[in-house]
């Protein structure tokens, strides 16, 4: 094992076991607030040095927990904030954390870096004004397929949704509300609104369709397209760039009919600890530098025009990364729609799921 | 001598009661009650849930939508309970009757695959069972050495993950120590020269095995079913991960409830629903037993 | 049965042999493809591209997952001892004694099992959050409290139902013999009656030990921003994708927890073997 450094090895185990286990004292900063700052995440979504970066920059240290989606984010939230101070919900989270008190309204004047965001970025109908959130990348649910397995391009929700053609070989995302949302889509209608006959209908279709489909996964559909285990699955853009880099006969498409756009958005929780330090953290993931570099390891799409300039055009001019097509101009965020719909949505699942 | 009465030595039922009954109380039945509380509730808005004292949530609960699901998840936990119950009880034996240190490396060897995150352990078996798995590549290989030469048609791969055998391979994966273990600390303690007896006077090893090993290891059999029953009534992950379009169980249903439908009095209700019926299967158990204590000591 | 002979020593006999082998194969060929896999030279898992220990040393430069791994067993452990001794109190008390509400007491030991563990996390959650709020940013370990308590109480009893089960068939001629010789309720239940427990409790205490081990939902409810374990680390990395980074994390947990219980048991080997004999 020539790169495996023991002692950097043993440092990190004295790292994490020793100097965790004194009493770590966290000295005071200018602003007053203890020169560190709890970061809640998902796992591998921010740049290789970004958090060493901004401690080297500042003097205050960020401090990393993980969820894994927003459910769990929303659930670990919603009794009491237990001292997270940035946390970074989706789009229509943000909605629902921002309704039930749960975020903090941020203060533009600390966050000059807003001014780098795209203007399509600087106002969402989920976020009037950007009250509660700042955006930090952006994400669209197409189909992912094998080249080599799929006639042409299928570029339509039909042969995923509401067809025999790719009978057994398909994958379908088991995010129940994404699922409805784009049955609505397919049969012409927004993914917003979705009534009750509708969903009757888009519900009938699916379990229709169910024997057709191969298995429910839970966003790594990716890995089982790499896999082999299926030749068509719903998948994120950012998800299917991974493996396409691996793999050429994998492609990804937006289906024409439109689809749902996603945006992950850096927000300050009701009762974070460390507001200020909050702010400065989250201006800093804005800078152009910083969120190029950011980018530059995730590569999901940056809403950020400034940070964009900077990448290479192999990033910027990638088509599983920026979709483009008649299904792009077609796409819409996903609205928080009230409790009874939230309800509706998970019986209409349960049924197709036991049928 | 069997059970005494708690005054005979107070000082010493007091010393045992009281740690186990203050825990259950702060720590079990305290965060507990909330979520009983709930289950009788109604959510107001996202986050507020009013206690109002209905039964809605558990009429729903009994719809048969969901009473369909739940006998599902009885069946499939059953199904693994009695595969967990044959594939571990000569395990048990083994161990049991092993030397002290055969014993150790093979409780050991039981334990370890079991130190790996479920989660990862989940995948391992997808990694195996799945289309182009090593298993099928193994089968595949196989084929194509005997049959195709002797004029079979190409290899079809065996359909081993996203169906319910999946769901069922991988619940006996995951619980089977659940089995084990207790089977292994009954039978370790069984009166040696019973079976030896019954050796000698000329029942097989599988007559002696169901005449006698059975019915005297019977008290850590019943423990061994009960822990292995309930949690795999209470699995999520193999169904959703190893299952295909129809493999939802219970578990799966609770866990939506309490995180994307965010409808925590339903899932209250649901889980409660559950623990209604274990908590009267354990009391009926543990009256029987008491019965039937009484009566031997009567007679 | 020091040196095992005869029509017991199951062992020596092939079906056994071959039963064995099968359940072997069963429980550590997932494990064994894990740890092949987990030396690929590739961000996948599922196609072998050529050996690299580069997910190792990628390991050991993430501070995050090695505190991760350090919160895991230390939680583990204590939450283990914990479940031992209430565990093997219940066990003891309902053997031993007859009183009011026996038989709720049996069915409420039940319930720890029961619970979908999603509720009971969820139960913790608001308990620890709204009720009884556990303080935040308390310094290590004193920060893993809520999780340690919570995993004590799910595990324990596991722990009184296997020891309870061993105890049932207790010799209480032992007892009687003893009581005639004069020894008094103490000596009785250090010098005869725990000695006989141990194989429980060594059952026991290596189920509770798997169960902390692995829990990730109840251990998520009850986490704050600086106690994130290894479940809760690997339940985020996979999101993205099963990586050969999340098997060498896993290959790594096998070998040292292996190791750690290997010392435990070989340290009480002796006890053990003297006692079966």
């Amino acid at each position: 094992m020539p790169d495996l450094n023991r002692r950097s090895a043993l440092s990190g185990i004295a790292a994490a076991l020793v100097l965790d286990g004194c009493a770590k004292r966290w000295p005071k900063g200018a602003n007053g607030e203890e020169r560190r700052v709890n970061f809640y995440n998902w796992d591998t979504y921010t740049g290789e040095t970004t958090l060493a970066d901004f401690e080297k920059a500042t003097g205050i240290e960020v401090r990393m927990s993980l969820y894994a989606n927003n459910d769990e984010l929303f659930a670990r939230l919603r009794a009491g904030n237990p001292g997270f101070d940035v946390i970074v919900p989706s789009n229509e989270f943000v909605t629902r954390l921002g309704m039930s008190g749960l975020l903090q309204p941020l203060d533009h004047g600390r966050i000059p870096n807003m001014a780098n965001l795209a203007p399509a970025f600087r106002d969402v109908p989920y976020d009037p004004g950007r009250r509660w959130s700042m955006p930090y990348t952006w994400l669209v649910l197409g189909i992912g397929y094998r080249k080599s397995k799929v006639d042409g391009v299928p570029d339509s929700w039909k042969w995923v949704l509401d067809s025999d053609r790719y009978s057994g070989r398909i994958g379908l995302f088991a995010e129940s509300d994404d699922l409805i949302r784009l049955g609505a889509k397919y049969l012409g209608h927004s993914v917003n609104d979705v009534g009750p006959a509708l969903m009757t209908r888009v519900t009938d279709m699916l379990i229709a369709q169910k024997r057709h489909v191969k298995l429910f996964h839970r966003d790594e559909g990716q890995d089982l397209l790499a896999a082999g285990d299926i030749d068509l699955v719903v998948e994120y853009n950012g998800d299917m760039a991974q493996v396409i880099a691996d793999d050429d006969d994998l492609g990804f498409v937006v289906p024409r009919e439109g689809t749902l756009i996603n945006s992950d958005s850096l927000c300050i929780p009701a009762g974070a600890p460390r507001p200020d330090n909050a702010h400065r953290f989250i201006n800093y993931l804005l800078d152009a530098q910083v969120s190029a570099g950011i980018s530059q390891t995730i590569r999901y799409p940056t809403p950020n025009a400034a940070a964009l300039a900077l990448m290479p055009g192999e990033y910027r001019n990638n088509p599983v990364i920026f979709p483009t097509g008649p299904g792009m101009a077609n796409s819409e965020y996903g609205r928080f729609e009230g409790i009874g719909h939230i309800r509706a949505v998970d019986e209409a699942i349960t049924r197709m799921m036991a049928a | 001598m069997k059970e005494q009465p708690a005054r005979s030595a107070p000082l010493l039922f007091t010393l045992l009661a009281v740690p186990p009954l203050a825990w259950l109380l702060l720590l079990f039945a305290a965060p507990l009650a909330v979520i009983w509380g709930y289950s009788f509730g109604e959510n107001r808005t996202l986050i507020d849930i009013a206690i109002t004292g209905s039964w809605a949530n558990y009429a729903r609960a009994l719809k048969p939508l969901y009473l369909a699901i739940l006998l599902k998840s009885l069946l499939f936990a059953g199904i693994t309970t009695a595969i967990c119950f044959i594939v571990g009880l000569p395990v048990a034996l083994s161990i049991a009757f092993a030397g002290p240190r055969a014993r150790l490396a093979l409780l050991v060897a039981i334990m370890l695959p079991f130190w790996t995150n479920l989660l990862i352990r989940t995948y391992a078996l997808m990694a195996i069972l799945r289309t182009e798995g090593q298993i099928n590549s193994l089968a595949g290989a196989l084929w194509g050495t005997v049959a195709v030469p002797l004029g079979a048609g190409p290899f079809e791969p065996l359909p081993l993950i996203n169906n319910n055998f999946a769901v069922l391979v991988g619940l006996v994966y995951v619980h089977l120590p659940f089995m084990v273990l207790p089977l292994y600390a009954a039978l370790d303690r069984l009166d040696r020269s019973l079976i030896e007896a019954s050796l000698d006077l000329g029942a097989g090893h599988l007559a002696t095995l169901w005449r006698v090993v059975v019915p005297l290891a019977l008290p850590g059999i019943v423990s061994g079913i009960i822990i292995t029953f309930i949690p795999a009534l209470g699995a999520y992950l193999a169904p959703d991960l190893l299952g295909g379009t129809n493999s939802q169980m219970i578990a799966n249903i609770i866990e939506r409830q309490f995180r994307s439908a965010n409808d925590w009095p339903f899932g209250a209700a649901l889980s409660f629903l559950l623990m209604y019926l274990t908590f009267i299967a354990l009391a009926v158990q543990a009256l029987a037993q008491r019965r039937s204590a009484a009566r031997e000591a009567q007679g | 049965m020091g040196t095992p002979s005869g029509p017991l020593d199951y062992l020596a006999r092939w079906p056994l042999r071959l039963w064995l082998a099968g359940v072997g194969l069963f429980l550590y060929a997932p494990l064994l493809i894990l740890i092949v896999f987990s030396f690929n030279d590739s961000r996948r898992t599922t196609a072998w591209r050529g050996f690299t220990t580069r997910w190792y040393a990628s390991l050991f430069e993430d501070g995050e997952l090695l505190a991760a791994f350090g919160n895991s067993l230390v939680i583990a452990l204590v939450s283990t001892l914990i479940a031992l001794a209430v565990g093997t109190a219940t066990a003891l008390l309902l053997w031993r004694f007859r009183f009011a509400g026996k038989a709720a007491l049996e069915a409420v030991l039940g319930l720890p099992i029961v619970v979908p563990e999603i509720a009971l996390g969820v139960a913790f959650l608001v308990f620890f959050t709204a009720v009884v709020p556990w303080p935040a940013e308390l310094p290590w370990p004193l920060n893993l409290g809520a999780i340690i308590l919570a995993h004590a109480t799910f595990s324990f009893s596991f722990v009184a139902l296997v020891v309870r089960a061993r105890l049932a068939s207790f010799d209480m001629a032992l007892i009687e013999a003893a009581r005639d010789l004069g020894a008094g309720e103490w000596l009785i239940l250090r010098d005869i009656i725990l000695p006989h427990l141990v194989p429980g409790l060594v059952a026991g205490a290596l189920l509770a030990f798997t169960l902390s081990l692995d829990d990730f939902v109840i251990t998520f409810f009850t986490s704050g921003p600086d106690t994130i374990t290894f479940p809760v680390k690997v339940y985020a990395m996979v999101r993205f994708s099963v990586t050969p980074a999340v098997n060498a994390a896993s290959t790594l947990l096998i070998l040292l927890t292996a190791l750690l219980t290997a010392l435990a048991l070989w340290l009480q080997g002796a006890d053990l073997g003297k006692e079966a004999a």
